[in-house]
């Protein structure tokens, strides 16, 4: 009796959590590969844009940013929190956190992508539809690096990331009118940048 | 006594025919190498910069070689006619000397092609390919053949580096220190260009989206030319020595049994 009790109370619990919790399931993926075939590169990864994951969180009539956090992975879990005490979104930049190793730092924020038409990924194949195409899709991390020249900049930066290092992702809905954090995926799977050779280490012996 | 004579008639008629066909031989080794030695493709400067041009060498050599097998062939039918002792000698001392260049010029072609592996090129490319002020001016010279050579071969064959496009990703490079990844993962002359010379989608170029960019490695572009002229000048130069070797040897018999 009491057996089946807890197995009740258990089932109840996770039927509500799924349908009061936010959907937390989902995280940034890379790109395709079959269409982007560069990616990740030395200093740059390509993410798909959070399409239809965070539909059960907006409602009609208000105003949502999308905001993307970049980590090393190397940074300990305990930072990895991108909120603040009152659930408003960090504003940490890039020059703060010492290039994303101490926290997470915010690389972008965009306006939330359109779940009911999303973009036509057989139309990239038309030279003039391509660029519309790529910058409806994806969201290329690392590909400012005009903000680093400038050492009074102090706003929010894409800078080019580090060869060879490992990284983690994440997208976080934000309400407009009221600044506070709505919804966010999970830290995505490590994504790590190319490493380059040097070559001066290449065998040229034909032998 | 009729025998003999006309024994002696064909063995002449055979010597004469041999040199006939080492003239037009040479004719046609000088034509061959003079085509070569003018660069059709415009590689020569990929091999300058590597210091291993040795299959150019070997072309010229072969050019006069062929003057030298032409004259000495006529020299040789002469002498035959004449049946004079001095001037056959002198063919023969003449030939054994233009033999021995031959020789070495297709060693030459045939061993040096096999140093013109992928590797090599891709060095080169990495190192040299839009180098900045470089110290000397012999490396500034070369560092601007190569790069004036890359440009045109992708231009020409729609390709992009030595094995793929991928090369400018996997190594660092010249060309990485002036131009940053983000904005240049490879060079421009590796997306596909419209008529005025720009990429026709930057964004797609860069992220590598099939159908703007070149996914082709130029290897193939570039060892093509290369090996046909090293095998072109390195075999007929062996074929030619075959035969020369036959008719010096039919005529060493010969001046030697001319009575004096």
């Amino acid at each position: 009796m009491c057996g089946c009790c807890v197995v009740l109370v258990l089932f109840c619990l996770g039927l509500l959590s799924a349908v009061f919790l936010p959907d937390q399931s989902q995280k940034p993926q890379l790109g395709d590969a079959q269409l982007a075939t560069n990616n990740p590169t030395l200093t740059t990864v390509s993410l798909e844009k959070p399409f239809c994951m965070f539909d059960s969180s907006l409602y009609p009539n208000r105003s949502y940013t999308i905001y993307l956090y970049v980590m090393k992975e190397s940074a300990s879990a305990m930072s990895s929190l991108v909120t603040d005490d009152s659930n408003k979104p960090l504003g940490s930049t890039f020059q703060q956190t010492s290039r994303g190793q101490l926290r997470p730092y915010n690389a972008a924020f965009f306006d939330v992508p359109d779940c009911a038409v999303p973009p036509r990924l057989a139309d990239v194949r038309s030279f003039v539809h391509a660029s519309y195409v790529l910058k409806q899709y994806l969201f290329r991390v690392g590909d400012d690096g005009t903000c680093l020249y400038d050492p009074n900049f102090l706003g929010v930066c894409n800078p080019p990331l580090a060869p060879d290092t490992t990284y983690r992702f994440k997208y976080v809905l934000v309400d407009n009118s009221e600044g506070m954090v709505k919804d966010q995926t999970l830290w995505s799977d490590p994504i790590k940048t190319r490493r380059a050779k040097l070559p001066m280490k290449i065998d040229t012996w034909p032998g | 006594m009729a025998k003999t004579e006309n024994g002696v008639r064909i063995f002449q008629g055979l010597l004469i025919l041999g040199n006939v066909v080492i003239g037009m031989c040479g004719i046609a080794l000088t034509a061959e190498c003079i085509y070569f030695v003018s660069d059709p493709h415009g590689l020569y400067p990929l091999l300058e910069a590597t210091e291993n041009d040795d299959i150019y060498a070997a072309a010229w050599i072969g050019i006069f070689v062929g003057f030298a097998l032409l004259a000495l062939s006529i020299l040789g039918i002469v002498g035959v006619i004449k049946s004079n002792r001095t001037l056959l000698l002198v063919y023969i001392i003449l030939m054994l000397i233009t033999f021995a260049f031959e020789m070495a010029s297709c060693i030459t072609a045939a061993t040096h092609r096999d140093f013109l592996t992928p590797n090599l090129f891709l060095k080169q490319m990495l190192e040299k390919y839009q180098k900045p002020e470089a110290g000397n001016n012999n490396d500034k010279w070369m560092s601007e053949g190569v790069t004036k050579t890359w440009d045109k071969l992708m231009l020409q064959n729609q390709c992009c580096g030595v094995n793929g496009p991928s090369d400018w990703q996997e190594y660092t490079s010249a060309f990485r220190t002036t131009y940053s990844d983000a904005d240049f993962p490879w060079p421009h002359n590796c997306c596909v260009l419209d008529s005025q010379g720009h990429p026709i989608n930057l964004d797609g170029c860069k992220l590598g989206v099939h159908g703007f960019f070149k996914s082709n490695g130029c290897y193939a572009a570039i060892s093509g030319p290369m090996n046909r002229q090293a095998w072109g000048v390195a075999w007929f130069g062996f074929a030619i020595l075959c035969w020369t070797f036959f008719v010096l040897l039919g005529t060493m018999f010969y001046w030697s049994r001319i009575e004096y």
